[in-house]
């Protein structure tokens, strides 16, 4: 498993680094935007480690945003400058599957690299459920998704989000359980994360994400996956 | 017979009736004033008089010789004795200068004049012509001297006290009547006795007349006249705006009315005594005297509110001298009480000279006339200049205050701007002009600057009585209050507009400081509990117990130092951050603060009890503020609770709030201490409480969360038992359904 860490501050790579080598990750240290998007190209990691604020070219947001153009790998950001949650969102907004608030702990830190990790591995070997309605179409084995035909890029952690909703399509799923399916148990409180991937997910899939019919949210429970009659999709 | 005697008849004749005519003309007036009394009894010795003089003339005339003449010449003389002593009697009373026995010893004169002159009828010869009684008749002194002292008597008082008669009639029948009543004397003469009788007969008449002028027909007459002068002075008073000319004109218009020699207002200060607040020809020197209320002529009609009428002041005044010298110099003074709406404010005093005029008791009622007016005029002139000097106060601080102030009124038009208003104004709506009042404020404000929804503010204005919002003109930002005009009926709302530019940009500037230095803290923060971390897994394995406790210790400065650096940006958070609110149930914000610090309990031995209740209503709220405040209660909770103790957490509702209730059995909070818990940055330094670390920042945001929502924060504690925090948080506003 390849790791790639990106900070200015060389005693952040080099610790964070150093004990992601001893957990057996390979690990490539990176120090401003430009070079980890040169290394991310020649390198292709699993996972990528940001931080935000890098006074050198490219800051973190930047940087997630042109990775996120071109794959899904997923990212973490790890950042000392979050004051508010707006901060938080702005970085999921971006494309982050992941958002740590300097300074963590080591144990956690690896404990998260592990989740997000997982998720990507695992999110590849779900069952083979398809869903074609004629506007909207999911095939999870092949980890496609198709909206008027046309092919959708989506990130592990916004494809793991649809699969657990499409598997327990008309039924609703809480907050928590969202939660502990999707990012992990470590995540049950971080209750801002499926608010932002949801919205991001009805950017993507539905005709109008201010009214869904795909993504329902049952108020103060959790959402609520529904299936569309092929009779109700018009073309378009 | 001669012709004289003819004359003389005609004249006894006309005295007569028209002496009976006055008599029944005072006796129908007004019997119980004491000059018509006295003047009664002259006019009665007068009648007698003429008639013995008309008898006795009527026989003379006949050339009859009767019995009768006796009779007549002893009623003459009783009559013209008695004259004498009433016409003394009469200008004593005229001009005041009599005591309080004065009536007895009059009348007893009389009676006893009467009772002599009766005796002497009865005894004396039988005179049956003139000649005979002319030719006995003795003018003995002791008579002429009694009439010599009564009439040269009252020609003196008449003399001394000149000022105070103003009838020229009275003056020339009172001295007619002397010099008639002296030639008498001047030769026994039958002739010149009977020229005496005729002079002091039209004397009497002349006197007569000019008394009932006096005293029924010039009021009568005068009283239309009276008004009109009152009303002029009235005029002349309230048409004045400033208090010192309304006092002035006052005291002025007081003497002038009663035609005297000087005039003084005096007013009723606030600490209750009265101070002369303006004079009128008289010494400056009274000004501003004070005298205690009750004392002095004065300070008697304020007290009593009524009319205080002294004849002569040196006299009749017994009580404390109102001015100095007022003894020696005053005569004749009134003073009538100046009342409004029952209260007395002050008095008029007008004040005649020693031997000066003499008041009446018309003066008395022109004077309150005149102080009824002039109450009016000095409270309103008072209410004036009160409102006037309150109005120009708050005038000055308005216009001297670099604040914008804008009124409007229940239309929204402008009613008042101070000068930066205007200037603000002005530029806003990029006019030369002057902005008139009346100006709808729509044309004056941009849209913008005015409050979002006009509806919400009003709400709010009914609701709390002040609205605030925040409006940026011209690239500067104003906060501005607006509240209501008028109690209780609303005329219009009057906004204030802060200028909170700087204020904004410093708070600006100081949450980019924040955020740089938690950034320049955090990152080597970061670095050095990583190394720790490193270096502890790579030394673990040789197992030096010393050493591995010291980078323990290492490690949790590090993280003591972390929490103050969170502390800090929570508090900033709570601050300054985005407010969302929503309604939110307490038994979430329980669970969810629950589930962070489950482990950190346990970690310290303390049990963690919840007590659920999903029944409770939601609080309107940014829940994730709730949540750091809970936690921060909680955490606090835990830290002070030794080993083994329990710390329980509930919610309960409570007249219209969410209560949260914190509960430890930890150390307790020293009294002294317990107001100053929820300050920023204060530890207690309380025994038994040296190993627990913070950063003396948790309750001062549990503080800001509870002041955010309009809640309220407060704790009950004992020293060794234990610590109870509570939060409160309005209910959330019920949404109720008007469609159904």
């Amino acid at each position: 498993m390849k790791v790639m860490i990106v900070d200015d501050e060389s005693a952040i790579r080099e610790t964070l680094g150093k004990k992601l080598k001893r957990e057996g990750y390979e690990v490539i240290l990176c120090q401003d935007g430009l070079e980890s998007l040169r290394a991310f190209h020649s390198e292709r990691p699993d996972l990528v480690i940001l931080d935000i604020v890098m006074p050198e070219g490219m800051d973190g947001l930047t940087v997630c945003r042109r990775v996120r153009e071109i794959a899904d790998t997923p990212i973490m950001m790890l950042s000392a400058n979050a004051v508010t949650e707006e901060d938080i969102i702005e970085g999921l907004n971006a494309g982050a599957d992941e958002y740590l608030i300097k300074p963590v702990r080591m144990n956690e830190f690896v404990a998260r690299v592990q989740a997000i990790l997982r998720r990507s591995q695992k999110s590849s070997s779900d069952t083979g459920q398809r869903y074609d309605d004629g506007y909207l179409s999911i095939d999870l084995h092949r980890r496609h998704v198709h909206v008027s035909g046309k092919r959708l890029h989506l990130t592990p952690t916004e494809f793991k989000l649809l699969a657990v909703l499409l598997e327990n399509a008309g039924r609703v799923v809480s907050q928590r359980d969202l939660l502990e399916q999707v990012w992990g148990h470590e995540y049950v409180n971080d209750v801002y994360y499926p608010r932002v991937y949801i919205s991001q997910l009805r950017h993507k899939i539905e005709r109008d994400a201010a009214n869904p019919i795909y993504i329902l949210t049952e108020h103060r429970v959790g959402y609520r996956f529904e299936k569309q009659g092929s009779s109700s999709v018009r073309s378009g | 017979m001669t012709d004289f005697g003819a004359a003389a008849l005609i004249v006894y004749g006309v005295t007569l009736a028209l002496s009976l005519a006055f008599l029944l003309i005072l006796l129908w007036s007004d019997v119980r004033k004491e000059l018509n009394q006295f003047f009664a009894a002259f006019l009665m010795l007068v009648l007698l008089w003429n008639t013995g003089a008309l008898m006795w003339q009527a026989i003379d005339q006949l050339r009859i010789e009767s019995p009768l003449l006796t009779l007549a010449i002893g009623i003459t003389e009783l009559g013209f004795t008695g004259a004498s002593v009433a016409v003394y009697a009469l200008t004593a009373v005229l001009v005041r200068a009599h005591t309080k026995r004065f009536r007895v010893l009059t009348f007893f004169t009389l009676g006893l004049i009467i009772v002599y002159r009766v005796i002497l009828i009865a005894n004396s010869q039988r005179f049956v012509t003139s000649s005979a009684y002319f030719s006995t008749v003795q003018r003995q002194p002791i008579v002429v001297a009694f009439y010599l002292i009564f009439d040269f008597g009252a020609l003196f008082l008449l003399w001394r006290n000149r000022r105070k008669v103003r009838s020229v009639g009275i003056m020339a029948g009172l001295t007619l009547f002397v010099i008639g009543q002296t030639l008498a004397f001047v030769d026994t003469d039958l002739d010149l006795f009977q020229v005496s009788f005729a002079v002091s007969a039209i004397a009497s008449l002349v006197l007569s007349f000019s008394i009932v002028a006096q005293e029924i027909i010039k009021p009568v007459s005068e009283h239309n006249s009276q008004v009109e002068a009152i009303r002029r002075v009235g005029l002349a008073i309230t048409s004045l705006a400033s208090l010192t000319s309304v006092l002035e004109q006052v005291a002025r218009q007081a003497a002038e009315l009663l035609k005297t020699d000087g005039g003084v207002t005096i007013l009723l200060s606030r600490d209750g005594e009265l101070e002369t607040a303006a004079v009128y020809r008289l010494p400056r020197s009274f000004l501003h005297l004070r005298m205690p209320l009750g004392e002095g002529a004065a300070g008697l009609a304020a007290l009593s509110q009524q009319t205080n009428l002294i004849d002569n002041y040196e006299l009749n005044w017994k009580g404390t001298e109102d001015y100095p010298l007022a003894r020696q110099t005053f005569g004749s003074v009134v003073c009538t009480p100046l009342v409004y709406g029952g209260q007395t404010i002050g008095v008029i005093m007008v004040i005649g000279a020693k031997h000066g005029i003499l008041f009446q008791k018309e003066d008395v009622y022109l004077l309150e006339l005149l102080g009824a007016q002039a109450a009016v005029a000095i409270s309103h002139s008072q209410l004036f200049s009160d409102v006037e000097f309150a109005r120009r106060q708050l005038e000055t601080v308005l216009i001297s205050t670099e604040s914008p102030v804008i009124a409007v009124d229940r239309k929204f038009h402008l009613i008042f701007a101070n000068r930066t208003a205007r200037q603000l104004l002005q530029q806003s709506s990029d006019t030369e002009e002057n902005l008139p009042n009346g100006t709808p404020i729509r044309d004056l404000i941009p849209p913008y600057a005015l409050p979002l929804s006009a509806a919400l503010a009003l709400s709010e204005l009914r609701r709390r009585g002040t609205y605030t919002y925040e409006a940026t003109i011209n690239d500067r930002v104003y906060l501005c209050n607006i509240a209501p005009l008028g109690t209780p009926r609303v005329t219009g709302w009057v906004a204030v507009m802060n200028d909170v530019t700087e204020l904004k940009e410093l708070d600006r500037l100081k949450s980019e400081m924040v955020r740089m230095t938690s950034h320049d803290l955090k990152n080597p923060l970061q670095a050095a509990m990583a190394y720790t971390e490193l270096l502890r897994d790579d030394l673990e394995p040789a197992g030096d117990q010393a050493v591995l406790e010291s980078i323990d210790k290492i490690d949790w400065q590090l993280q003591r130092m972390n929490r103050i650096i969170r502390g800090i940006l929570d508090l900033e958070r709570v601050k300054s951050g985005v407010r969302r609110f929503e309604n939110y149930p307490p038994a979430r914000a329980i669970e969810l603060s629950v589930v962070e610090l489950r482990q950190f309990a346990s970690s310290q031995g303390v049990q963690l009890q919840v007590e659920q209740d999903d029944s409770l209503p939601t609080i309107r709220c940014d829940a994730e503020q709730v949540r750091r405040a809970l936690v921060n209660l909680i955490e606090n909770a835990i830290k002070f609770t030794p080993h083994g103790g329990v710390v329980s957490v509930r919610a309960y509702t409570q007249d219209g709030s969410v209560v949260f209730e914190i509960s430890d059995t930890g150390v307790g909070i020293a009294p002294e201490a317990r107001p100053r818990v929820f300050d920023r940055y204060y530890r207690s330094q309380q025994k038994g409480t040296e190993h627990i670390t913070g950063s003396g920042i948790g309750l001062s945001l549990v503080k800001a969360v509870a002041e955010n929502h309009r809640g309220k924060t407060w704790l009950s504690s004992e020293v060794g038992k234990g610590t109870t925090f509570y939060i409160s948080f309005p209910v959330g506003q019920v949404r109720t359904s008007y469609s159904q």
